[in-house]
């Protein structure tokens, strides 16, 4: 069993995650959860087990598009890329967020 | 772009995706650990256990996946729907004269069908609006000579009693005329009455909206109880619930008002009251007496084969028992939906049918026709998009919703068509052919009749110009000019009009063959020759006139009182009228003196009672013998006047002075009644369309009496009806308390044209829609025409450039428009020829291969031919080969 990921992500941050990561340009899920890993320097490790369905749901909600490419290793891969309306949700997620941390950071660091 | 990428993508199967996806994480993963100097065995056990539980995870995805894919497939479907409907607004819009022929030729046809589909669905298609309908029957007593005859009480309730299959009977009489209201200001008013027995309501399953209906215990103790009808109850007692219970004085006596019925319930015929007529106990004589008609409620699962068998051997029963009465009776028993509706009324409905829904493909020929020609036009739009990566079901989809959405919006137009031609159409429907139960109503079934048809016919129209529209077999056509490949679209659209000619055709023949009939019905010679006669129904109260003596005494007052009033030329007293012959059944006859006939072989004959004067009113000739008289009374030898049919089955034999022995029909036991014959009458018609004279002998009224008889009156000069108030007058100077109930007034006029009313509604609406097709049809040609001359302008040109005259080029129009016209006309005698034979039942005077109407529909249709190309010869004609030359 893995170490259970010391900072376990808060209930929709996860995705605000993936969605901010795709902004690169389209990849795939391993790259997806490595570039989150390394931008946090892995203060927040991504759960595996949960990524792809997340990504699932993201597709289904329309927030990002699947299609075929290439991976680095030549293969097939498949792809995701940030839709229009994904766009928009990160916009609203990183507002609700800033909102948040702002609001816990004053409390916490109050004199 | 994006959306063909997605789709290339679902080709992929679920698991495989996953699959793929997870592996290639697990191998990156693996690989980077590898990078980091770890074996590569624990690396991809490390990369693995990362992912958690694999089994658990891919059942997650899955059902994502599935989840995801089916709404994405179900969002791409709206979306193209979308698409599909804009562009098709967006087409429609750009070349609105097309739309709105075709959305108009559309509603037509849908309109029509949608009213004749409301006639249909109440004749044939609703069940009857009682309880458990399928389980009630109607039910006929039989014989050797009549194949139904009305049915005795005590038969019926024997029915009931002995058999096993039936759980309810009951009877009714319908055609007994009203009943006399008093009223509180001390005027009669005649109410329609019907005699039921006391169960019916109970056999049909309608419950009353007030009050209750009769009680088996009123049956027993003869109680003089009613029921109303809704209608009744409110407009002539406002609704007044206080009338339950009230006695009303009807006919001299008094009657209890038990129980409203709803305002929708009618048996055969409408009426305002029902009146209870005892059945049980009756004299035993009641047996030999046929007044009822009856309906009857299957135990839950008899069938009417079982039901049929059953009650047999409870008639073969009962004939052995009471031999003098039911000696040779059988039961007759039919579905009552059947015996309500009848044959004549299902077939006719089907019939309309028939022709609508042949108007309706006439129609959707049109609008393909149109659409091939579109096709033509569009090809090379169509080949761009499909150039441009477009797959062909892509586009015919398109095209198809096209199609939809003209004949969805034709649809609506023609529910709206439909609802205005059935606002008008209970004016036009002769009374009496629909019979009370059925009720046509515009309604929801309609509406969504109106909807599947629109749908399929969108289709029907849809497809083969879709299909055609895409068949981009080469790349010629980006290339091409339009003339190359419009061949195969234009021989497609030559076939289709020829169908439509075809078709109108059929629906002419048809028509002329309904119009001759009708023109026989009504030119037929009725036999009387009397232009303009007067008649009413005198139907004085048994009570008021208990003997024969005293009734015979007030049909000669009032005879004498009328004969006196101005403007009358002459008076006579009938029991029944021609062309109104109520189907009575009749009596057997034999000739006195002649060797003795097998009951079931004797002839049989109409019974009519009429006065001395009856002839000379009517201008009815006597053509051997003498007319009733003065001397022909009560005491003096019975006697009677035989029609023409009646003389020719004597075979030669001079009819004055022979003697004939009448008895009633189905009881050949019964004590003759003997006449001398001394006078032979002209033949006149029972009915319109009878195919058999029929045979008749009157009686003289001195001699018999009916309790109502027709009054019937021939004035010097002028209209008859303007008659009918002095008439009235004279005769309530006979009876000065009014008690008398005069109705049906009415010309022979007014008879014979309620008479051959049905032939006359068949006609009508047939003719109509024959005329509707052939518009259609007309329309179809022209367009095919114009066509052509459009197609061949260059052609024209050059034939005029080269010295053709303007004749040569007409020549080629006339020819294309008679190759069409002929070959359509050929397939539509042909088959008129091959089906004329399923109107047989309805002609009358003329036969289903009748050579006139065939000559006459040839011409009509040589007329709208020609009416057909004037507009494209026109067009020919004015072609400029310098201008046709350059343009193409």
């Amino acid at each position: 069993m893995p170490p259970k990921t010391p900072n376990a992500l808060l209930h929709g941050a996860l995705d605000a995650l993936i969605l901010k990561t795709l902004t690169k340009g389209p990849n795939h899920g391993y790259a997806i959860a490595k570039f989150i890993e390394e931008t946090t320097e892995e203060a927040v490790l991504v759960e595996e087990g949960s990524l792809y369905p997340a990504l699932y749901r993201l597709e289904r909600r329309g927030w990002v598009e699947a299609e075929w490419g290439t991976s680095e290793l030549g293969r097939r891969a498949k792809l995701y890329r940030l839709t229009e309306t994904g766009r928009h949700q990160l916009a609203a997620e990183t507002a609700t967020w800033r909102r948040f941390s702002t609001g816990i950071s004053k409390v916490l660091f109050s004199r | 772009m994006k959306r063909s990428l997605r789709s290339w993508l679902w080709r992929v199967p679920i698991d495989q995706e996953i699959d793929e996806e997870l592996e290639l994480h697990i191998e990156m993963r693996t690989r980077e650990l590898v990078d980091r100097g770890m074996d590569r065995k624990t690396a991809r056990e490390l990369a693995l256990s990362r992912l958690g539980d694999v089994a658990t995870l891919k059942r997650t995805m899955t059902d994502l996946g599935r989840k995801r894919d089916r709404e994405m497939r179900l969002t791409l479907w709206l979306e193209e729907l979308a698409d599909d409907l804009k562009f098709a607004f967006r087409q429609l819009k750009a070349s609105p004269s097309f739309t709105l022929v075709a959305t108009l030729t559309l509603a037509l046809g849908i309109g029509a069908n949608s009213a004749i589909f409301a006639l249909v669905d109440a004749t044939v298609l609703r069940p009857l609006p009682y309880g458990n309908p399928d389980r009630l029957v109607a039910l006929w007593e039989n014989s050797t000579t009549i194949d139904r005859s009305y049915v005795s009480p005590p038969n019926m309730l024997d029915w009931l009693a002995r058999g096993q299959s039936l759980e309810k009977i009951a009877g009714f009489t319908p055609a007994v005329g009203g009943m006399v209201m008093a009223g509180a200001d001390g005027n009669a008013e005649t109410v329609s009455r019907q005699w039921v027995s006391a169960e019916i309501f109970d056999v049909l399953g309608v419950k009353p909206i007030a009050g209750r209906t009769f009680t088996r215990e009123e049956d027993v103790k003869r109680s003089n109880v009613i029921v109303m009808s809704e209608g009744f109850w409110r407009t002539r007692f406002n609704a007044d619930p206080s009338v339950i219970g009230r006695e009303l004085r009807l006919d001299g006596s008094l009657w209890t008002v038990v129980g409203i019925l709803p305002r929708d319930f009618q048996l055969l015929g409408e009426t305002s009251i029902w009146a209870m007529r005892p059945i049980t106990n009756l004299n035993p004589r009641a047996r030999g007496a046929y007044v009822l008609q009856v309906v009857g409620r299957l135990k839950p699962g008899v069938s009417i084969n079982a039901a049929e068998a059953d009650l047999a051997a409870v008639a073969d029963a009962l004939s052995r028992e009471y031999p003098q009465t039911n000696k040779g009776r059988g039961v007759a028993i039919q579905p009552l939906h059947d015996s309500l509706i009848g044959r004549d009324l299902r077939f006719t409905s089907m019939l309309f049918l028939g022709v609508v829904g042949f108007v309706l493909l006439i129609c959707c020929a049109n609008v393909a026709n149109l659409l091939l020609a579109r096709a033509t036009v569009r090809k090379r739009e169509l080949a761009v998009r499909s150039a441009l990566g477009a797959g062909r079901r892509r586009i015919v989809r398109q095209l198809l919703t096209e199609s939809l959405v003209l004949s969805l919006v034709g649809g609506a137009m023609g529910v709206a068509i439909g609802a205005a031609i059935f606002r008008v159409a209970p004016s036009l429907i002769p009374q009496g052919l629909l019979p009370a139960t059925v009720t046509l109503s515009f309604d929801i079934r309609v509406i969504a009749f109106c909807a599947v048809t629109a749908f399929l016919v969108g289709l029907m129209f849809g497809v083969v110009p879709a299909w055609k529209a895409t068949d981009f077999s080469s790349a010629e056509v980006l290339g091409s000019d339009s003339r190359t490949m419009t061949r195969t679209g234009g021989r497609l659209r030559g076939l289709l009009v020829v169908g439509e000619v075809a078709t109108a055709v059929l629906l002419l023949f048809g028509a002329g063959l309904l119009l001759r009939t009708l023109l026989a019905v009504d030119s037929f010679d009725r036999g009387y020759r009397a232009e303009s006669v007067l008649s009413m129904l005198v139907d004085p109260l048994g009570s008021k006139y208990p003997t024969p003596a005293s009734l015979q005494q007030f049909f000669d007052q009032v005879e004498a009182e009328v004969a006196a009033v101005p403007g009358v030329a002459s008076v006579g007293w009938a029991e029944s009228l021609p062309l109104d012959f109520f189907d009575a059944g009749g009596l057997s006859f034999e000739i006195v003196g002649d060797p003795p006939v097998d009951q079931s072989q004797r002839p049989s004959t109409e019974y009519q009672i009429v006065s001395p004067t009856y002839f000379s009113t009517l201008d009815l000739p006597i053509l051997s013998g003498r007319v009733f008289d003065r001397t022909d009374t009560r005491d003096s030898v019975p006697v009677c006047i035989v029609n023409e049919a009646f003389a020719r089955g004597l075979r030669g034999r001079d009819p004055i002075g022979l003697k004939v022995a009448l008895r009633p029909a189905g009881s050949p036991q019964a004590k003759p009644d003997v006449r001398e014959i001394v006078g032979v009458a002209r033949q006149v018609k029972g009915r319109p369309d009878e195919i058999k004279d029929f045979v008749q002998v009157y009686v003289p009224m001195a001699q018999d009496l009916s309790d109502d008889m027709f009054l019937v009156i021939r004035p010097t000069s002028g209209r008859a009806e303007a008659l009918a108030p002095s008439i009235r007058a004279a005769i309530s100077r006979v009876d000065t308390e009014q008690l008398v109930s005069v109705r049906n007034v009415m010309t022979l006029e007014d008879i014979a044209w309620t008479a051959t009313s049905r032939h006359r509604f068949r006609a009508v609406m047939v003719v109509a829609f024959a005329v509707l097709a052939l518009v259609l049809a007309l329309v179809g040609v022209v367009g095919i025409l114009t066509y052509s001359v459009q197609q061949h302008v260059r052609d024209f040109g050059v034939r005029r450039a080269l010295g053709a005259t303007t004749n040569d080029v007409l020549r080629l129009v006339v020819r294309d428009a008679a190759r069409v016209v002929a070959a359509g006309a050929a397939m539509g005698l042909a088959l008129s020829a091959a089906t004329g034979r399923l109107l047989e039942t309805l002609l009358f005077g003329v036969s289903p291969l009748d050579l006139q109407t065939f000559a006459l529909v040839t011409m009509v249709l040589a007329i709208t031919a020609a009416v057909a190309i004037v507009g494209p010869a026109w067009h020919a004609a004015r072609i400029d080969p310098a201008t046709a030359l350059r343009n193409t």
